[in-house]
């Protein structure tokens, strides 16, 4: 039993977490928001570290790594509140490389891993991240089947989500287009459902460090606001929910690989304790901020609504506790479920 | 990352559950007394087996067990829905305190009655004043020649009716600061100048008592890890409080709660979808500090001092437990609300656990000021 990340995974961890302060630090966040429009600068770094493809299999031009540096990479990147077309490719790659034909895996893979054409995974009732750019679209329909598409037989319609750091569309498509996933929708979908949990941890944390920051510098009452137990006791919360966040998402993110039998009940463990989790800490980020936390001059409100839209992204915390309990009590009832 | 257990971690846990299904615990008698009697017994087979202090050095009779076979230890004690040992506060508390500050002949006189239960323990840290601020503790200890004479008064000291020994903190010194005048003595509660008062508590079981200590001698040679330093050696037994019992606590609330869930099940409640959120949301919060614990073991084996996930798990279950005992009572209605259910019991007892070992609100302090580095507000130490 061991818990810590390898020799190799910790410094994927620290490139990354280099990486991004300079290349996407909150003032290019800013502009990209502002701006409407990614820098594609950062893009082609990404795709030229190969990350697109990190957890693709090699014979489809990844790297062939897997669920838990996929995981390290997508929590960085939340962490740097990233604004690029990555946690929509990768998802979607996700879920082609586990679940798509032999045809629908050589048609679409290699392009993902190279980043000639970016990709993304969504419900065709909700918000699809990056679906206006995408080359191909996994949509999920109401009865739980996944359709890959190509961006020409799909309906898609740009909205502005309430967070502006990413790209958001509604997508339809008429049943006749497109095909099904060969393999297991639910599979591909806990997939990548793990890649979203790991985004709102590292949004969490960001949120968590920012607030430590302003509640050590801030005096109210000649004191620094942290020493005030409303105030240390929320930021204590806040440690409880990242942490906790993170305790599942690991452990969804290795078991994705290592032991996949366990994967619906990890990934539905992980996407509820990190849409509570970031929800919270970043709401919590807000308060501790005071009126400074509610303008738009200061980046808090962009965490809280990246946490806003992910939380909801392949299913909401309450969508995924329903999940669990009926996992339970198939458990509990084999014959019944 | 590798989840799974070692091939020498599994066989340990086969070993175990082999000698689980030899060695049924059986089913706890009524009474205080004598479940009491029966806990103590329990302990005696399990020194007997070789498995009373999994986590102890061989040379005082454990079996050298890595962090992770402890934590396995107590996971098979919770699943063979066995009880703690009667002597818990010994073997997680007094005997890790002991091996870490003790002189030889200490550890060679107290920690083989620890294992074998033949001398319980109890903890007399908490007074009437002194609660949470600990360090302002009042109990006297003077010298009269070889020995310490004590006065003072201890509370909410579990298990003192039991026990021959007690982990006694008193101040040696007025004249410094209060964290500075503390020493740590194993005092003798066989004598006339200890008087053991129970006190009741909401449950209706006088689990706790009052000490009341007049004139009590205790030999030089009973203070732990020398005069003035009693503070350390305190903080050392708290340390031990909070993590040693994390995972047979983790493992306790699990069973609770697949016990729940079958009840919802019996009363064909698992569709109800308000009943399913709750499950959905007692089973996460019940994985997280599995998991969470886990984190914590990795980190201390690596690294030899707990991360931030360390202070967290006591919170965590404390918290759950509360909560799930406070879903029980909405899901069985009336049956969890009349005395003699054990729900009804649950109820009652999680009030407990966000006060026992150091309330929430301390562990608060603790992670806000040591694991976030947050300024203290003046007076109050966590
Ligand atoms: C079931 C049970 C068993 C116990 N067994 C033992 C035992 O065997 N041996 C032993 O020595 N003790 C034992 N205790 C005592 C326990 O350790 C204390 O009750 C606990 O430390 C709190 O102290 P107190 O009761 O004096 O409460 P107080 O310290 O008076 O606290 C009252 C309230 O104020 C809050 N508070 C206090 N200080 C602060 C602060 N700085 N910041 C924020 N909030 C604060 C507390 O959280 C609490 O809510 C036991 C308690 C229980 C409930």
């Amino acid at each position: 039993m061991n818990f810590d990340f390898t020799e190799d995974q910790q410094e994927i961890k620290k490139t990354a977490r280099d990486l991004l302060s300079s290349r996407s630090s909150l003032a290019k966040v800013r502009e990209a928001a502002e701006g409407k429009a990614y820098d594609p600068a950062l893009w082609s770094e990404l795709v030229e570290l190969g990350w697109p493809g990190i957890a693709i299999a090699e014979e489809h031009g990844g790297q062939g790594l897997g669920a838990v540096e996929l995981a390290i990479l997508s929590e960085e990147l939340g962490y740097a509140l990233a604004a690029s077309p990555f946690l929509a490719t990768v998802t979607a790659a996700e879920a082609i490389g586990i679940a798509g034909t032999p045809e629908q895996q050589a048609q679409w893979l290699p392009l993902l891993a190279s980043g000639e054409a970016t990709g993304t995974i969504g419900s065709a009732g909700g918000l699809v991240p990056d679906a206006d750019a995408a080359a191909v679209i996994v949509l999920i329909g109401e009865d739980g089947v996944a359709r890959v598409l190509a961006r020409a037989e799909a309906e898609v319609t740009p909205v502005d989500s309430i967070d502006p750091t990413r790209r958001a569309a509604r997508v339809y498509a008429p049943p006749t287009h497109g095909e099904a996933l060969g393999g297991d929708s639910a599979a591909a979908i806990d997939r990548a459902t793990v890649v979203v949990a790991a985004e709102l941890v590292g949004v969490a944390q960001r949120a968590l460090e920012m607030t430590l920051a302003y509640v050590k510098d801030r005096r109210q009452f000649d004191t620094p606001v942290g020493a005030y137990q409303a105030v240390s006791h929320k930021c204590a919360q806040m440690l409880k929910d990242t942490e906790g966040a993170r305790s599942a998402t690991y452990f969804a993110a290795w078991a994705a690989d290592a032991e996949p039998d366990r994967l619906p009940e990890a990934a539905s463990l992980a996407k509820a304790a990190a849409s509570d989790g970031g929800r919270d800490v970043t709401a919590s980020a807000i308060q501790a901020h005071g009126g400074i936390g509610f303008t738009w001059e200061a980046d808090v409100h962009w965490l809280y609504k990246r946490a806003q839209v992910d939380a909801a992204l392949l299913g909401g915390s309450g969508t995924h506790r329903a999940r669990l309990a009926r996992l339970l009590a198939a458990r509990l009832q084999p014959a019944a479920a | 990352m590798d989840l799974t257990f070692s091939d020498s971690e599994a066989a340990f846990r086969d070993e175990l559950r082999a000698w689980f299904e030899i060695n049924d615990p059986g089913t706890m008698p009524t009474g205080d007394d004598a479940a009491y009697a029966w806990r103590r017994d329990w302990q005696r087979r399990l020194a007997e087996g070789g498995w009373a202090g999994v986590h102890w050095p061989r040379e005082y009779g454990g079996r050298n067990a890595t962090m992770t076979e402890s934590a396995i230890f107590f996971e098979e004690l919770g699943r063979a829905r066995a009880p703690l040992p009667a002597n818990v506060l010994g073997l997680l508390l007094a005997g890790p305190t002991i091996m870490t500050y003790g002189t030889d002949e200490q550890k060679e006189r107290y920690l083989s009655p620890i294992l074998t239960a033949d001398e319980i323990w109890c903890q007399g840290f908490s007074e009437p004043d002194a609660g949470s601020d600990l360090a302002a503790l009042k109990t006297k200890a003077v010298k009269d020649g070889d020995d310490w004479v004590i006065t003072g008064q201890k509370v909410w000291t579990s298990g003192a009716q039991y026990s021959k020994w007690c982990m006694l903190v008193a101040r040696t010194d007025l004249d410094v600061p209060k964290h500075k005048g503390l020493t740590y003595f194993l005092m003798d509660m066989e004598q006339e100048g200890v008087q053991i008062r129970p006190l009741v508590q909401i449950t209706g079981e006088p689990e706790f008592n009052e000490l009341f200590i007049e004139g009590a001698r205790v030999p030089d040679e009973n203070v732990l890890g020398g005069v003035g330093n009693g503070w350390r050696v305190a903080l050392t037994t708290l340390m031990n409080e909070r993590s040693g019992l994390a995972f047979f606590l983790q493992v306790r609330l699990r069973q609770l709660l697949d016990e729940l869930i079958e009840e919802a099940a019996e009363r064909g409640l698992l569709d109800d979808p308000v009943v399913a959120d709750r499950i959905g949301y007692l089973h996460m919060k019940a994985e997280i500090l599995r998991l969470t614990a886990y984190r914590g073991l990795t980190t201390i084996e690596k690294y030899g001092t707990p991360g931030p996930e360390g202070s967290l798990t006591k919170w965590m279950w404390s918290e759950t437990n509360q909560e799930l005992a406070q879903f029980a009572a909405d899901l069985l209605g009336a049956d969890a609300l009349t005395t003699g259910n054990r729900w009804a019991y649950e109820l009652l007892r999680s009030r407990g656990n966000t006060i026992e070992g150091g309330t929430t609100e301390i562990l608060k302090n603790i992670v806000a000021e040591r694991v976030l580095g947050l300024p203290r507000l003046k007076g109050a130490a966590a």
